[in-house]
């Protein structure tokens, strides 16, 4: 396999309006530091763009910022300063309420430890996303049945999380993240807490997913094998991208 | 909605203990709020309708206080032009002698001119007594009763009804049975009609009329008629539509629902904290959930709603629970408040029903959900706000903010500042409950902070006594205030109220006491009726120097007690020998000197007023009160003040001959007060009173022990309010501490793992 190692500047990577357009995801000078008893910086200067339907991992040592990156991309926190944008969409200005929205219609969340919630069945951790965007209950079901059985958990609707085992939770949690073929898919970990022959599936079921629905998957990952599965990977450093290279 | 199912039953479901407790303090509070008002609304009820059955076509009745007026009256009501119609009556509950029936209401009417206001409707019986009064007449031991009276006890037309009456046990004969309709109903059913002038001697009268009820001209209006009705009667009578006689009741249940919302409030009050306190909690506990749910795409407005609504739901089902359990209470509070009543005013009416109006449900569900709701505000604001990104982390389930907050202890000193200036330098009632309520605020605000405090002084003391288990539970004070600090404010409160009610209940009850040796000092009491509230029944004066004679009296005093309104306000008029009381008194004076005050009341020269009277009524030394007699207005001063307890709005002392006698012309007593001489026994003269009298005439004699432990139990009867406000207050502290340890448990049972882990 052939690699291209690039090296980023901290410097805003200027693009053509024709390659703008096909950006999924766009960071320019992005920071995020955290205030408490002293001062964190977690991020610092970030600056990236991911095209739509890529299939990015982002790499790097314990608190380098991989996680802090995939919750300003995935919208759950806000840069302290610098500018992002999602699906050409600026998100400095938006409102909660408007953030929500654009986190409910187009970004799919999947979580090292799998975030079910515990007291529901697999059918209705996966519908649960389609309720808060006010399906029928009917249709919600019909939605989560399918997709439980795209992941190959049919048999296991009215299972509750706590009679599955860890790869199978994995996978109720990337049915749950499809529920409304959302554009992008954030993936922070997802192997993190499996063992490798399980981890190996749910990175093949991921891929698979991936080409058939043509999504923008972003991976948070510290294991060099799992990051070698996406087309794209991107090194953080003590807070900075420190390489980008295509594989 | 189906939000709700998912995330808030699945939690309810998983923590039902919990949730129980929550509510229960809304369900205390609704039910204490439900009770009491559906069984005060009831007894209103029940007598709203006897005065409507009763009143039959009645449109203006004449009274003069209770004691009644001379028959001459009716001739001055009649000539007038704008009467159609006026016809005399005496009413008295009494008690009916039967088992199981207690009370019933003794109409006395004159068949001859009453047929135009009441209808009679017999289903049994002899319609002659009522068509004709004169067979009503010429057999006075004739009774109507209700078919409901008559079929619970067994009674047919002629059967005999035996009764106490002031002239010893009369056998009555029952002549007729109404339908259970109109008059039939009244009373629920308990009623007696009987001719006016046996009423007379039956409850010993005299001469007197209670009541004269008046049907007007068709050409007249009532503000026609009252007028002139007024004007000829002069101002010692009262002319009003039935319906008034309503409001002297409606005025002293107003005094008990004061203390029933108190009650409730309270309780709705400390409801509120532990609802906050368990949805602080609840927050905290499901950051996970929550932030995953702000993952997926609930806004924060679907979480702040959540919660909202599982507060709702848990209000709505509080007040439900609670509005179910009022039933029960409204039951039993019916027959306790009929009983006071009774005890302490001699207005007699039960409710029969109890009537749960629909504005009533309303009112309480209202108030248990508004209550629960804005218990969660704070907690479900904290949940809307939490950063999902953080939530969702791992482990990040447990935390607590510090207690410690800038805004708070800001809020907290401002209070205590209001507070201070209110206490200390306001000068009216608002102003002080104003102060007083900046002070509790104060104090709740302060409370996390105390809490922690508490808790570090309390820390080597636990360390010391369990080194493992105190150092744990001192910690988990001072990391989780929040977990503690809601209860610590409800047990602040509860504890604070218990102190309160207590020293206020202890002290009334002392004073009481000490007043009931000094006013109640006589050897024996001589009474009427049996509870000696009940004013229904009097001596004839005459029985003054027959009781005076007897071996071993030293000195006999003469009672008579009125209700009469000064004011605007119902008080009473005791009507006393105060020559004889002055030899006897060793009361309390609050102004005056004690030897003059009594000589100028027995000069007719003025009159001494109770210090709750002088306070409600606005009187002090010197002032003129205007008395309503059957004479006109009596106008004397004040010329002393004394505390006395005989009545809540207040007691006005006469003299029996220098003004009761002149004014009322009414030569009745229902109360003496019998002192022996030196060395006699107590129990014997009783004994002797008792075979000289008894069989002549209706009387309690009770000796001075019998009385002290009489008025004692009524004094216990009227603070029950206050022991059920303090059993509530220790009720919801109980449940506000095993609500926290609920909560603290659940928290942490990873810590109480450990200790498990080393043992094994």
């Amino acid at each position: 396999m052939e690699h291209t190692s690039v090296v980023v500047a901290s410097k805003p990577t200027h693009l053509d309006s024709s390659s703008e357009g096909r950006q999924m995801i766009c960071l320019d000078s992005v920071c995020k530091e955290f205030d408490g008893a002293r001062k964190v910086t977690a991020l610092d200067g970030i600056n990236l763009r991911i095209a739509r339907g890529e299939m990015v991992s982002i790499v790097g040592p314990s608190g380098s910022g991989k996680s802090t990156l995939l919750n300003l991309i995935g919208t759950l926190s806000s840069p302290s300063s610098g500018s992002i944008q999602i699906d050409g969409q600026v998100i400095d200005s938006l409102s909660d309420a408007a953030l929500t929205r654009l986190r409910r219609d187009k970004i799919g969340f999947i979580f090292q430890f799998f975030n079910l919630l515990l007291s529901l069945n697999c059918l209705e951790n996966v519908g649960l996303p389609l309720h808060l965007r006010g399906y029928p209950a009917r249709k919600a079901r019909e939605r989560a049945r399918e997709l439980l059985e795209l992941v190959s958990l049919g048999h296991r609707l009215n299972h509750l999380p706590d009679e599955l085992s860890g790869g199978e939770r994995q996978r109720v949690a990337i049915a749950r993240a499809l529920a409304y073929n959302p554009p992008i898919l954030l993936a922070d970990e997802p192997t993190g807490n499996l063992d490798s022959v399980t981890g190996e599936g749910i990175l093949a079921l991921i891929c698979d997913l991936h080409h058939r629905f043509g999504s923008t998957v972003v991976l948070v990952t510290h294991d060099e094998g799992v990051a070698r599965i996406a087309s794209r990977r991107i090194t953080l450093r003590d807070a900075c991208i420190v390489e980008d290279e295509h594989t | 909605m189906i939000l709700l199912r998912l995330i808030s039953w699945q939690y309810v479901r998983k923590h039902r203990l919990r949730s129980l407790l929550t509510t229960i303090g809304i369900v205390l509070g609704v039910a204490i709020f439900v009770g009491m008002h559906a069984a005060g609304a009831s007894v209103l009820s029940a007598l709203s309708t006897t005065i409507d059955r009763i009143a039959g076509k009645t449109q203006l009745q004449i009274t003069s206080g209770e004691s009644g007026f001379p028959e001459d009256v009716l001739d001055r009501v009649q000539s007038l032009r704008e009467v159609a119609v006026a016809a005399p009556v005496i009413e008295a509950v009494v008690q009916s002698g039967l088992r199981r029936e207690g009370n019933m209401l003794i109409l006395g009417v004159d068949m001859t001119g009453d047929r135009s206001l009441r209808e009679y409707d017999l289903e049994a019986g002899d319609q002659d007594i009522v068509d004709d009064p004169l067979v009503f007449l010429a057999q006075p031991d004739s009774l109507i009763v209700t078919r409901d009276f008559a079929q619970r006890n067994g009674f047919v037309v002629g059967s005999k009804l035996a009764m106490e009456t002031m002239e010893g046990e009369r056998r009555f004969t029952i002549r007729g049975i109404m339908r259970p309709a109109g008059l039939g109903a009244a009373f629920g059913g308990n009623l007696g009609v009987m001719d006016i002038y046996v009423a007379q001697k039956f409850l010993g009268r005299g001469q007197r009329f209670d009541r004269i009820d008046v049907r007007l001209k068709d050409e007249y209006s009532l503000n026609q008629g009252q007028a002139a009705l007024s004007q000829a009667l002069g101002a010692g009578f009262e002319v009003n539509v039935p319906a008034a006689r309503n409001r002297q009741f409606e005025s002293l249940l107003h005094v008990y629902s004061f203390m029933v919302n108190l009650t409730s409030l309270f309780a709705l009050f400390v409801g509120l904290f532990l609802i906050h306190n368990t949805f602080a909690i609840a927050v905290t506990q499901r950051r996970s959930e929550i932030g995953i749910l702000r993952a997926l795409g609930a806004s924060r407005r679907q979480v702040f709603t959540l919660f909202l609504t599982e507060s709702a739901i848990a209000g709505f089902a509080g007040s439900a629970i609670g509005i179910v359990l009022g039933r029960f209470i409204a039951k039993a509070m019916a027959g306790l408040i009929g009983n006071v009543m009774q005890a302490h005013y001699g207005i007699a009416e039960r409710a029969h029903e109890i009537d749960f109006g629909t504005g009533l449900i309303a009112a309480a569900i209202a108030m248990g959900m508004i209550t629960s709701i804005l218990a969660t505000l704070l907690p479900a604001r904290s949940a809307a706000l939490i950063d999902p990104a953080r939530a969702v982390q791992r482990g990040s389930n447990q935390a607590f903010s510090s207690g410690k907050s800038s805004g708070r202890s800001i809020a907290a000193a401002l209070s205590a500042l209001l507070a201070v200036v209110c206490v200390f330098l306001g000068h009216s009632r608002v102003v002080f409950y104003a102060g007083y309520l900046s002070f509790v605020l104060a104090a709740l605000l302060l409370a996390p902070t105390l809490s922690i405090w508490l808790s570090r002084l309390a820390r080597p003391l636990l360390t010391a006594v369990r080194p493992f288990e105190g150092s744990l539970a001192a910690d988990s004070l001072i990391q989780a205030p929040r977990r503690t600090s809601g209860t610590v404010a409800a047990l602040m409160l509860s504890v604070g109220l218990v102190v309160s009610l207590g020293g206020l209940s202890s002290s009334t009850f002392q004073s009481v006491l000490e007043w009931v040796d000094s006013f109640l000092n006589s050897d024996l009491l001589v009474l009427a009726s049996e509870d000696g509230t009940n004013r229904n029944f009097h001596f004839p004066d005459s029985l003054t120097p027959s009781l005076a004679s007897l071996d071993g009296i030293a000195d006999v005093q003469r009672m008579r007690s009125n209700k009469v309104t000064v004011k605007g306000a119902s008080v009473l008029l005791v009507a006393i020998d105060m020559d004889k009381a002055l030899a006897r008194t060793s009361g309390h004076v609050v102004a005056g000197d004690l030897q003059q005050i009594y000589r100028l009341a027995a000069e007719g020269k003025g009159v001494i007023i109770s210090e709750n009277c002088g306070l409600l009524q606005k009187l002090s030394m010197g002032d003129t009160v205007e008395i309503p007699s059957p004479s006109g207005l009596v106008r004397l001063p004040v010329v002393g003040i004394v505390t006395d307890y005989l009545n809540q709005s207040g007691t006005i002392f006469a003299d029996y001959e220098a003004v009761y006698q002149p004014f009322w012309k009414d030569r009745t007593v229902d109360m003496y007060k019998v002192y022996l001489k030196p060395n006699t026994s107590a129990e014997s003269v009783k004994e002797q009173i008792q075979t000289r009298f008894s069989q002549q005439r209706r009387m309690f004699v009770m000796l001075n022990r019998e009385v002290k432990a009489r008025v004692m139990s009524n004094t216990r009867q009227w603070l029950g309010l206050s022991y059920i406000q303090i059993a509530v207050a220790m009720i919801v502290a109980a449940l506000g501490i095993a609500n926290t340890l609920l909560v603290s448990v659940t928290d942490r049972r990873r810590e109480f793992a450990i200790p498990e882990i080393r043992l094994a």
